[in-house]
């Protein structure tokens, strides 16, 4: 029997994973499909904006302290929130992706691919190049033919913020020969040093003295810094990424680091495998079946976590007429319970939708709770975008958020599941 | 307490909100610009195509190998590798099949004629003068891993010749073997009877066919339905009266379980009772070895095994019970291989113009195997055409985990693949 059984692969369910396989719990992490990263631009952002406030949030963890309950990040703290991006930041150095904050534990401020000031705490080093405090001005560099990149556009709006900016087009001809390529097949053709080398002459060629080059995140895959460090060397330049549409590079780096980590703990992540029913022996869970080729697969575990993501991700879903469920366990949701109740009458009113705000509600150790405030379960915890009372789209709180409860609930569960020390 | 994920493939399309996941895992579109990936033939082409239409919407769909990895990666459940079966066997109905593809579904058929003559229909198929005619004139690749007949004797041959020393026991189970267990690898055959009788179970082998999935891959899709029909007429008995049917091709238990009933729309009772009774050997080891009985007491077996589970085991999604197993093997260093894919997917690495697509796809998995070593005396997968495709492609011999584990039980010899005397 597992000591953990995680259902979701998004960065909730793998910081969790990582947090317990690394207090030496057996873990295995099962998911529907591949996970949010791989949506995701690769940056942890903890919070940008505190609704209905439109004023940009500058010191997001020391706003955090000032979060009441329910909102999740009261839950966890803002010293928790701290560490939790401090034990990530410290993993991702040591495998080579490392990630960036700005000083004074202040918001980056980095080009979206719509040229918008999109605001992250920490950053691939890679995308925190990009950071629009600085002063530089930068050089925006796309490939004609590469879908869903728009230079001229980024330029343009950021020159309307006051960003010293110019854009420039290459064919996509100098990083591929494919006639189709997304961002991925682009990141891996540019693991061959011959098209860096090309693409490295080309950016020295338009690049004027004192720019930085900020590219589409398609620098590489697996060997990204190497990738990086050539190209900065051939053109002379400091080189940033935008990130693009999916699927996301940086994201999908994010993904490899973390599934590398948990292999080297023995920690499978099984894709293609969707929990469909559970059973119950008194307060706890026995067991969760998964959906296979035929008959259901049981997963026992003493412990199970929860982070199945939000309306978006997958954790809930809800009929024709309406009706909200938690798809795994039937959680009760904390959720508008009209469906003409999901939205309000403005598309943009300051309060943001109520479905966006909807989800599991949660006692202080992170366990599903009923309408008394009881653990549902007695071994059953939830983290990530699944939690109800944020707003992770409008608040730019996704990432942290994630990260920050899941390391709560696994340090909770931890404690569950440890053996009692024999006399 | 079950949920039902079941959605028709066609119903599945409206799942697909274009996050592209599935096309930056496709191993096929990461090589070859021929495929443009699982979305755009899939879900997006699928709103141009409707049944009876004449002309396919997209011909790209045919360099789809059929592995499945979209559906494993897809975060949302499309059931993408299905539409594509589909989208071939639309145009295998409007355009004809090619007598090439026509032949290669016919493996039971290859099967049983080249086994009454096996030495003059290995010399007739392996000479170098024939492979060049099959590939100029039916366009076979000259260099792609087709298989020898088996110069002993048919598995079927050896059942009956051993009859009267094949154990009666009150427990039952029967064994699906497939076409190539029978006519090319009657020794996988063997080792799965003498492992079944050493854990006390008589084997039943009942007249059984093809399972399909040639023809299914093929678009030959009314052929593949009387196959099908005619296994559900031989096998459901058992099904029904509570016997397990085992089976070592893992492509053909996935067809019998999921393809066939799916691809061809056969949901009545006794195709239902089918799928439910049929267990790849190994998901149905795991079951009794987690009942406790399994009997674990392996001979050690000193040597480093790249294992590759194949797309069609883990489209099961049963994670990895071979894998499992074999580590239970003292002195087998099972090491798993996460490449995506061989390549082979049946009979598309046969065809000429796929060969070389084969190849590359391939490539990840080839250097893993021969990167664990030296020395590496074998690697280990489950289904037979990419054991060929992988020995293929790395000249080192490939044996499936069943042949292990009846080396581990004293059973059988890896090196020689017969059994062991006394069996």
């Amino acid at each position: 029997m597992l000591d953990l059984l995680v259902i979701g692969a998004g960065l909730a369910g793998l910081s969790a994973a990582l947090s317990a396989a690394e207090a030496g719990l057996s873990v295995r992490v099962i998911a529907k499909g591949m996970g949010a990263l791989y949506w995701s631009a690769g940056t942890i952002d903890v919070l940008g904006y505190l609704p209905p406030a439109d004023t940009p949030v500058e010191q997001p963890l020391a706003r955090l302290a000032g979060l009441e309950p329910p909102h999740p990040y009261a839950l966890t703290g803002a010293d928790e929130v701290r560490a939790s991006l401090a034990w990530l930041q410290a993993r991702l150095a040591e495998d080579g992706l490392p990630y960036v904050a700005a000083p004074d534990e202040a918001n980056l401020w980095l080009p979206s691919p719509a040229g918008a000031k999109r605001p992250a705490y920490l950053a691939p080093a890679a995308q925190s190049a990009g950071a629009l405090r600085r002063t530089d001005p930068i050089l925006i560099v796309g490939f004609l033919g590469m879908r869903d990149s728009f230079p001229a556009l980024i330029a343009d709006n950021l020159s309307k913020q006051d960003v010293w900016v110019r854009a420039q087009m290459l064919s996509i001809g100098e990083i591929t020969n494919r006639r189709d390529a997304n961002s991925v097949h682009l990141a891996q053709g540019l693991e061959d040093p011959r098209l860096r080398q090309h693409l490295g002459k080309e950016l020295r060629r338009l690049v004027s003295p004192g720019e930085r080059i900020g590219l589409p995140a398609v620098l590489g895959l697996d060997h990204h810094a190497e990738v990086i460090d050539e190209l900065q060397t051939l053109s002379g330049a400091l080189i940033f990424e935008i990130p693009t549409l999916p699927p996301s590079v940086p994201g999908m780096r994010l993904y490899r680091a973390l599934r590398e980590r948990l292999r080297g703990h023995g920690v499978r992540i099984e894709a293609g495998m969707e929990a469909i029913g559970f059973g119950t022996e008194g307060d706890r869970i026995a067991w969760v079946e998964t959906e296979t080729s035929a008959r259901p697969l049981r997963h026992h575990a003493a412990t199970y976590l929860l982070a199945t993501g939000g309306i978006l991700g997958g954790g809930f879903t809800s009929d024709p007429a309406g009706n909200l469920r938690e798809v795994v366990f039937n959680l009760p949701l904390n959720a508008p319970q009209e469906r003409s109740a999901w939205f309000r009458s403005e598309f943009l009113d300051p309060r943001g939708q109520p479905i966006f705000q909807a989800g599991v509600e949660v006692n202080a150790s992170f366990q599903p709770v009923d309408g008394q405030d009881h653990p549902v379960y007695a071994n059953l915890w939830a983290a990530g975008g699944l939690l109800a009372h944020a707003d992770p789209i409008r608040e730019r709180s996704l990432e942290g958020l994630s990260l920050a409860t899941g390391r709560r609930a696994a340090q909770a569960l931890i404690k569950a599941a440890a053996v009692p020390a024999t006399p | 307490m079950h949920a039902t994920s079941w959605q028709s493939v066609d119903h599945s399309l409206d799942a697909c909100i274009k996050c592209n996941i599935c096309t930056s895992a496709c191993p096929v579109a990461a090589v070859t610009d021929l495929f443009p990936g699982p979305k755009y033939s899939g879900p997006q082409a699928q709103r141009y195509r409707e049944n009876g239409q004449l002309t396919s919407p997209d011909h790209a769909v045919d360099y789809c190998s059929g592995c499945r990895v979209c559906n494993e990666v897809c975060p949302t459940g499309v059931k993408i590798a299905e539409m594509n079966a589909r989208a071939r066997a639309q145009i295998a109905v409007s355009e004809g099949i090619p007598l090439r593809n026509r032949l290669l579904g016919r493996n039971e058929l290859l099967g049983k004629v080249g086994s009454y003559v096996p030495n003059l229909a290995n010399f007739g198929l392996h000479n170098p003068v024939s492979r060049f005619l099959a590939e100029k004139v039916m366009g076979i690749a000259r260099e792609a891993p087709l298989p020898h007949w088996s110069v002993n004797g048919s598995f079927g041959d050896w059942m009956r010749k051993t009859r009267a020393d094949r154990l009666q026991s009150d427990k039952k189970v029967v064994y699906f073997h497939g076409c190539a267990t029978m006519y090319y690898e009657p020794f996988i055959g063997k080792a799965t009877v003498a492992v079944l009788e050493h854990l006390g179970y008589e084997v039943i082998v009942p007249p059984q066919n093809c399972c399909g999935l040639p023809m299914l891959s093929n678009g030959e899709f009314p052929a593949a339905k009387s196959y099908h029909q005619h296994n559900i007429a031989h096998l459901s008995g058992y099904a029904r009266a509570g016997l397990p049917i085992v089976g070592t091709s893992t492509s053909c238990t996935l067809t019998l379980k999921e393809e066939a009933p799916e691809l061809l729309d056969m949901h009545d009772e006794a195709a239902q009772t089918l799928r439910m009774g049929v267990w790849d050997l190994f998901e149905w080891l795991r079951e009794l070895y987690e009942q406790g009985e399994l009997p674990t007491d392996f001979r050690s077996i000193e040597m480093i095994l790249p294992y590759h589970a194949p797309c069609q085991q883990r489209a099961h999604r049963v994670g990895k019970p071979a894998l499992e197993l074999m580590r239970l093997i003292p002195g087998l260093d099972v090491r798993e291989s996460h490449a995506a894919c061989c390549g082979i997917a049946g009979t598309y690495g046969y065809k000429t113009e796929k060969y070389r697509i084969a190849m590359d796809v391939g490539a990840d998995l080839f250097n893993f195997v021969t990167e664990q070593g030296p020395p590496i005396n074998f690697s280990a997968c489950d289904s037979e055409t990419c054991r060929w495709q992988m020995e293929h492609g790395t000249g080192i011999p490939s044996r499936h985990p069943v042949e292990f584990l009846a080396a581990a039980y004293g059973l059988y010899d890896l090196a020689q693949r017969t059994l062991a005397p006394a069996v």
